[in-house]
């Protein structure tokens, strides 16, 4: 049997409190968060907070109640799924062609779609507002779908390209000289081989689609309204619900919560872009 | 006629000339090796009879039909990679009926067909394993297990070996020879080992810089090599090379003599052709090479197959087999 190795010294000690620290820092408003959904509005306010106090579960009621969260809910599952697996579909060949067969420009082009990132989105709200109103798509599902596609759409584009780029390319070309169509190296070797990448490139765009606002707000409040739109509804100019504010806020992120639990492992092999494997 | 004609084939990468029109006609059954220093080309040429590199000049004809711009997955050529490229999601069985499964053959053929193949390849107890708990030497046998079983028009092989150990390179090499006699079908072996190329090919070709130096069977590049350069790349230890001016009664025309290193004989200081002193003995058990520098600075290397006494700074006399002089021309051409 061989010692354990790790012994308390000082500088662990030190390292160990700091990281605590830093972890219950960021998920700080999330406990307090959750805390907050179970008060009521007066024991919400109270100051200083109170800890100690008898549940309730009148916020989700009233909140289920106000505002139709299955509707909410379903915009947000439309919108989330269709876009991407819409991204995919077109990210996919997009990535394959650049990562497989890469021509002088393919640098400066991953670099010109990453950089539509750079730009605030608010600076191009007023053109597409025109352009969706010209269509008659404002308040539509169909909008936000169009529009968290093309937002995420560099991010996909480069996770997938970073992955595909990981696939020996001889692998791909042994499948052609195997008298594969591009459509069964796709099927039978890109795809197994990719499928690791392509499933945390949809994951991450699925969180980051589902958790938007700003254009969920913009271009579909009412009707399309997603998650997030009913969320803000009750931080209105009129005064603060902290705890419908929260409980609303905890109905709209514990389905997601819940699937990147389930998926902790694919996601944060996205979130590496590939790097660890 | 020929079975694989390549008509004045070209290849650039941007201003880069990398293939400058080889002309080349395989027969069926052919051992072809392609041979050369690395960046000679002869992977892009490979690559460009496979289909996977674009010719950009020139035409490729395939038992009578063009095939210059047709598609690899529709040419029916196998090919070997230097890194096997076996589909690591596939067992060892799913990667051999690959290429007969998206043909749609029917699975009862298929199954036969491996099962030929991975006999003759010892890999029958390993079927159902995925590459990844394969040795480099199984992989590479399931690679060329792949490339078999659907009986192509021809194999091309892209430095298969490579990858292996020393003593696993010999073996397979045999195999390789083995298969070919068995099977007699076309081949292309692309190797910079000119071991590899001297012992399986039928007819070699040596390549630098785009352009075919010399093609032959590997006695005639041995024997009779076209030029300094073939003369130098086959052989090892390389043709010694000396200025014609060492010797009388030289013609004109020629500027420099090549000796292999067999061909010289070392004998009593002062009689023989060439006078110098050992600097180097290397016994190699079978054989020792001695390294000689000349009377002017110039080093030679004997090779004997007897073991010897001499010991660095002996002053040695060498004799030159007269009938094994290659003579060259200021260009490098070989004067007969």
């Amino acid at each position: 049997m061989s010692q354990p190795k790790s012994k308390w010294t000082p500088g662990l000690i030190g390292r160990t409190a700091a990281a605590w620290f830093i972890a219950l820092l960021l998920f700080f408003p999330l406990i307090f968060m959750g805390v907050t959904a179970f008060k009521t509005e007066l024991q919400a306010i109270a100051v200083p907070s109170l800890w100690i106090f008898e549940p309730t579960l009148e916020n989700f009621e009233i909140v289920n109640e106000r505002s139709d969260y299955a509707q909410f809910a379903w915009n947000s599952v439309v919108t989330s799924v269709l876009s991407t697996a819409l991204g995919l579909l077109i990210a996919a060949p997009a990535a394959y062609s650049m990562a497989f067969s890469p021509t002088k420009g393919t640098n400066g082009l991953l670099l010109w779609m990453l950089s539509t990132k750079f730009m605030p989105a608010v600076g191009a709200l007023l053109p597409i507002y025109v352009i969706f109103q010209t269509l008659n798509l404002l308040d539509t599902k169909t909008a936000l779908v169009i529009i968290f596609t093309m937002m995420n759409l560099p991010i996909m584009v480069w996770m997938l390209y970073t992955y595909f780029k990981d696939i020996p390319q001889e692998i791909l070309e042994a499948a052609r000289m195997d008298g594969a169509s591009v459509w069964d190296e796709f099927k039978h070797v890109l795809l197994p081989l990719g499928i690791g990448g392509i499933a945390s490139t949809g994951l991450l765009c699925l969180v980051l689609a589902w958790n938007e606002a700003f254009w969920a707000l913009n271009l579909g409040a009412a009707e399309a309204g997603t998650l997030a739109t009913m969320m803000v509804s009750y931080s209105s100019p009129e005064g603060l619900f902290w705890s419908k504010l929260s409980a609303a806020s905890l109905m709209a992120i514990a389905p997601i919560v819940v699937l990147g639990w389930f998926s902790q492992k694919q996601l944060v092999q996205g979130l590496t872009f590939g790097a660890v494997k | 006629m020929s079975y694989l004609e390549l008509k004045g084939v070209e290849k650039y990468y941007g201003d880069f000339h990398a293939i400058k029109g080889i002309n080349l006609s395989i027969q069926k059954g052919e051992f072809i090796v392609f041979v050369g220093p690395s960046g000679c080309g002869k992977s892009t040429l490979l690559r460009m009879i496979a289909g996977l590199e674009e010719i950009n000049g020139g035409d490729l004809v395939l038992d009578g039909k063009e095939i210059t711009h047709m598609l690899p997955s529709k040419r029916d050529l196998a090919m070997v990679f230097q890194s096997y490229a076996l589909y690591p999601h596939m067992t060892v069985e799913e990667n051999m009926s690959f290429a007969l499964r998206i043909q749609k053959q029917d699975p009862a053929v298929i199954k036969e067909k491996v099962a030929q193949a991975a006999d003759k390849l010892n890999l029958t107890d390993y079927l159902k394993r995925t590459p990844k708990e394969l040795s480099g030497g199984q992989r590479q046998r399931v690679a060329i297990g792949r490339a078999i079983v659907r009986s192509p028009k021809v194999f091309l092989f892209d430095e298969p070996l490579s990858n292996l150990d020393a003593a696993l390179r010999g073996q397979t090499r045999v195999e390789i020879a083995h298969l070919h006699r068995e099977l007699n079908a076309t081949s292309i072996y692309v190797t910079h080992d000119q071991v590899e190329a001297m012992t399986l090919a039928d007819r070699v070709v040596v390549l630098q810089a785009g352009v075919i130096e010399q093609v032959g069977t590997p006695m005639e590049l041995y024997d009779r090599p076209a030029n300094k350069f073939v003369a130098q790349f086959i052989g090892m230890p390389k043709m010694n090379l000396m200025p014609a001016k060492h010797f009388a009664n030289m013609d004109p025309n020629i500027s420099e003599v090549g000796v292999r290193p067999e061909h010289f004989t070392l004998v009593e200081a002062g009689s023989g052709d060439l006078q110098g002193k050992v600097e180097m003995v290397e016994a190699l058990g079978n054989e020792t090479l001695i390294h000689v520098e000349l009377a002017d600075g110039e080093m030679i290397i004997v090779r004997q197959y007897e073991q010897t006494s001499l010991r660095p700074e002996a002053p040695v006399g060498v004799k030159i087999d007269p009938e094994q002089v290659h003579r060259f021309d200021a260009q490098g051409k070989a004067i007969r």
